[in-house]
């Protein structure tokens, strides 16, 4: 790339890259010559002054830069079909309203360029751009334009949209979470106003005039917070209770009910010896509640990992009948059916070839990174991807049987059975709250004889004192902490919980493909006739290749390319492929060959007996070898094979010194595993195994008492990854394996699986001193509250102590990785 | 100081008044894109009409 920006002579009018010499995309627009770095940004550039609405270009922010236009969806003619846009509008009829999720928006511009250029479509009734969430709200009237040319027209001005079930997406998780936020918010509301009334009472009001109006507001406040702020304990209490379990709810609901109903007899009856403490009720509603939510934002959204599974299956098939092709939405197809699946689309469903020759891409489900070739009577399975040929294809199941609905079934299985994390604080929570419960009610007897309203003072304080607020922020507030610093060192922590758990795990299990190696074919050895260079074969051979879509043809390019040489401007004659062979070509006059030796024989050649024999011992080590020849001699052998990871070395050595026993599980061949272990210093191996098989790998493991966390990133990964206790994708897999995992590693570094153990030990180190904590606080308060010692004013004041004590040690674990580069 | 009778009443109504309004922004997306609206409105298409 550097050699190329030497030569680069302006940037692109459209996105402001540079425009290599020798591409020539130009465009005469306002009489101004203008130059393009690619086909996108000249055709969109050019739509955008057709339809006039070059003032874009003045409302892009300086210093934005823009992107070229990204690809635009295919088959969006399926979205025209009532039946596929049934599960995204809102409004049936000719009015329709839909969401659409938008690729390329990168500034306020595009916010302007959109909804203008939408609004000059007919038919068009609201275009309303989210510049946040990058989606168009977008109501049409179905009589005078069609969805599907809707989108083409974002298609042409450069942006790619997709249609965006909002229901789904956001979820119930999310909406729970936004009434507890609510509920937060008026706790905190009444709490602030409660805070004034209290330090008023305090600082003398208690004695005066105001006494009783003060009382009154503190109930007017009180009352709403207890009953729509608190409703969540209540609920909380009553079901834990039914279900036979002691929860943190319960002795929070008895504290605040009895607190409240206290404060309230001495409001009515104008007692006035006894003290209110609706501050106090509110106090805990509060500080409980900021607790509860931060917990629930790191809920793990399981449901997801279906949803995008589910969306791995076409929606729509091209069905042949009667010789006619007829678009059929994908749960209409029966088995039996003959289905054409063209070169780049999605496999809609599971079958047996009839016709036709492909490359069908299987990566999500074997996780092996090269095509798999298809002809007549192959089998083809629902969710692969057809790369270069069209197939026909008869349907052997559809729907709920196929393949892809079997590792559907598979995760729900493993979401269904997985054991709920044992949280440390929730193991001791119900002996916590039973000791609390006794020595309330033992306060209360001891102090009855004396007087009841003391009694009942004291066992208050003893339950208010106890303050779970401590105990119930100790986890969440470490989680919450620990998640961001993970997330700003590329750790995505989407289930807080499992942050406990990874710091106990004995047992690492890796996928290999895209895991531990790089996912990609790669030149590993070449090896050469004597008396010819290397790099001279290297430019002829990679100067053939680029003609060649396939896998072995771009490991031999990014070869060429990674030793500098000069191989684009080779002239090539004549170029031909044959699938499953090789390709041929004249350079400079000279026939050059690739392929499999097969093929050099095929066309005449001997094969040279000293490469032959290193080939045979190269592929003893797995890896595949291409052969080439230049002229009509064997000249030299490239090696491939899937490099491993730079950083894969060290985390092995790591874990193992740790004593963490480790398991390589690939979907591949087991010599390809076996040496992939082998250059990792050895450790043991599963191969060949079914997606399915993985899922029941990590179960046995965890039957013999292990802690498993497994490390994968296909769709073939996902069952194991929820099964595991705790799953970790790579940030560059598939979207169903990120949606599975309970962490997530961003910029691929597999060596930041280290520092999620480093953080989860910390975390854990941290929620374990803020129980000690809290403990220590309570062993010094509840005595003095059951001695009836405690008076408001204390109780008021340590309260919030202990919880800020809890939430200065949580945010001490920032400071953790200050030696590491983020 | 009998004023605290209707002041402290008032501060809490009010207060209600703006937790409502809160509730009703929140739940009709007022705070759904920040940054968009605030653009938007500096976008218009008066180009032709200016001097």
């Amino acid at each position: 790339m550097n050699q190329q920006n030497a030569h680069s002579t302006c940037n692109c009018f459209h996105c402001g890259l540079p425009v290599y010499a020798g591409t020539s995309y130009h465009a005469l627009l306002e009489g101004a010559e203008r130059d393009f770095c690619c086909l996108g940004c000249q055709s969109v550039c050019t739509a955008i002054f057709e339809a006039g609405l070059q003032g874009y270009y003045q409302r892009t922010p300086e210093g934005v830069l823009l992107a070229p236009p990204p690809e635009p969806p295919r088959d969006i003619d399926i979205y025209d079909l009532d039946e596929v846009q049934q599960e995204f509008i809102t409004r049936s009829g000719d009015l329709r309203d839909i969401h659409l999720l938008v690729e390329g928006i990168h500034c306020p511009a595009c916010v302007w360029l959109i909804e203008r250029a939408l609004q000059r479509e007919p038919g068009v009734l609201l275009a309303n751009v989210n510049l946040a969430a990058r989606r168009i709200h977008l109501r049409w009237d179905n009589k005078l334009n069609k969805l599907s040319s809707l989108i083409r027209a974002l298609a042409r001005i450069g942006y790619s949209a997709v249609p965006y079930d909002q229901e789904n997406a956001e979820g119930v998780i999310k909406k729970s979470n936004r009434s507890m936020l609510f509920r937060l918010f008026f706790a905190g509301f009444a709490m602030m106003n409660l805070i004034w009334i209290s330090i008023a009472l305090y600082s003398g009001a208690d004695k005066g005039e105001f006494r009783e109006f003060f009382y009154w507001m503190g109930f007017v406040l009180a009352t709403p917070t207890l009953l729509y702020s608190g409703y969540p304990f209540y609920r909380g209490a009553i079901g834990g209770l039914r279900a036979g379990r002691l929860t943190m709810d319960l002795p929070i609901a008895i504290g605040l009910s009895v607190t409240y109903a206290y404060s309230t007899y001495i409001t009515v009856t104008a007692n006035r010896i006894g003290a209110v403490y609706f501050d106090t009720v509110t106090n805990l509603i509060f500080v409980i509640l900021i607790g509860r939510y931060l917990e629930g934002m790191f809920r793990h959204q399981a449901l997801s990992a279906t949803r995008r599974l589910t969306e791995l299956q076409p929606r729509v098939a091209t069905v042949m009948q009667d010789g006619k092709e007829q678009i059929t939405p994908t749960r209409a197809i029966r088995p039996g059916d003959h289905v054409l699946i063209k070169p780049g689309y999605k496999v809609p469903v599971d079958g047996i070839v009839l016709e036709g020759q492909s490359a069908v891409d299987e990566s999500m489900l074997s996780g092996e990174s090269a095509p798999v070739s298809k002809s007549a009577g192959a089998k083809v399975t629902s969710g692969t991807v057809n790369s270069n040929g069209a197939l026909l294809v008869e349907v052997s199941s559809a729907l709920q049987d196929t393949t892809l609905a079997k590792i559907i079934r598979l995760v729900e299985e493993a979401q269904a059975s997985k054991a709920p994390i044992q949280r440390l604080a929730d193991t001791i929570v119900p002996w916590f709250v039973l000791v609390t419960l006794i020595c309330a009610a033992l306060t209360f007897l001891i102090w009855y004889g004396k007087s009841f309203e003391l009694a009942l003072m004291a066992a208050t304080s003893v339950l208010i004192i106890t303050c779970p607020c401590a105990l119930g922020m100790a986890t969440p507030m470490s989680v919450a902490v620990a998640s961001g610093l993970g997330a700003r060192h590329g750790i995505l922590i989407r289930n807080g919980l499992v942050l406990e758990t990874l710091s106990r795990v004995t047992h690492f299990v890796f996928d290999k493909t895209g895991t531990l190696t790089e996912g990609k074919m790669s030149v590993a050895v070449m090896r050469s006739v004597s008396g010819i260079e290397i790099p001279e074969i290297l430019r002829s051979a990679a100067a053939v290749e680029r003609y060649s879509e396939h896998a072995a043809a771009r490991a031999i390019i990014a070869e060429a390319e990674m030793r500098q040489l000069n191989f684009r401007n080779v002239a090539v004659q004549g170029f031909h492929a044959t699938a499953g062979l090789g390709v041929q070509a004249q350079v400079d006059g000279k026939t050059v060959l690739l392929g499999s030796l097969e093929w050099l024989t095929r066309n005449g050649i001997n094969p040279d007996a000293g490469l032959q024999a290193q080939a045979l011992e190269l592929e003893a080590q797995a890896m595949s070898c291409v052969h080439c020849a230049l002229g009509a001699a064997h000249v030299a052998v490239f090696a491939l094979a899937d490099r491993l990871r730079g950083d894969a070395q060290q985390l092995v050595n790591e874990l193992r010194a740790a004593g963490i026993a480790m398991t390589l599980l690939s979907g591949d061949r087991r010599a390809v595993a076996e040496s992939i272990a082998r250059q990792l210093g050895g450790m043991e191996v599963i191969a060949e195994v079914l997606p399915q098989d993985k899922d029941r790998v990590i179960q046995r493991l965890q039957q013999s008492g292990a802690v498993v966390a497994m490390v994968g990133d296909g769709v073939n990964d996902a069952p194991a990854l929820i099964r595991a206790d705790v799953g970790i994708a790579l940030g560059s897999g598939t979207d169903v394996s990120v949606e599975s995992a309970d962490i997530v590693l961003m910029h691929n570094g597999l060596d930041k699986v280290r520092l999620a153990t480093l953080l989860s030990r910390r975390t854990l180190r941290t929620i374990k001193q803020n129980i000690g904590l809290s403990f220590i606080y309570n062993v010094i308060m509840v005595p003095l509250a059951m001695m009836a010692r405690v008076d408001p004013l204390v109780a008021a004041i340590t309260m919030p102590i202990s919880s800020l004590v809890v939430i200065g040690n949580a945010a001490r674990i920032r400071n953790l990785f200050n030696h590491e580069k983020p | 100081m009998s004023v605290i009778y209707s002041l402290i009443p008032g501060m809490m109504f009010l207060g209600l008044v703006f937790f409502v309004i809160m509730i009703w922004a929140v739940k009709h997306g007022q705070y759904e894109d920040m940054e968009g609206d605030a653009n938007r409105i500096l976008q218009d298409d008066d180009e032709d009409m200016m001097p």
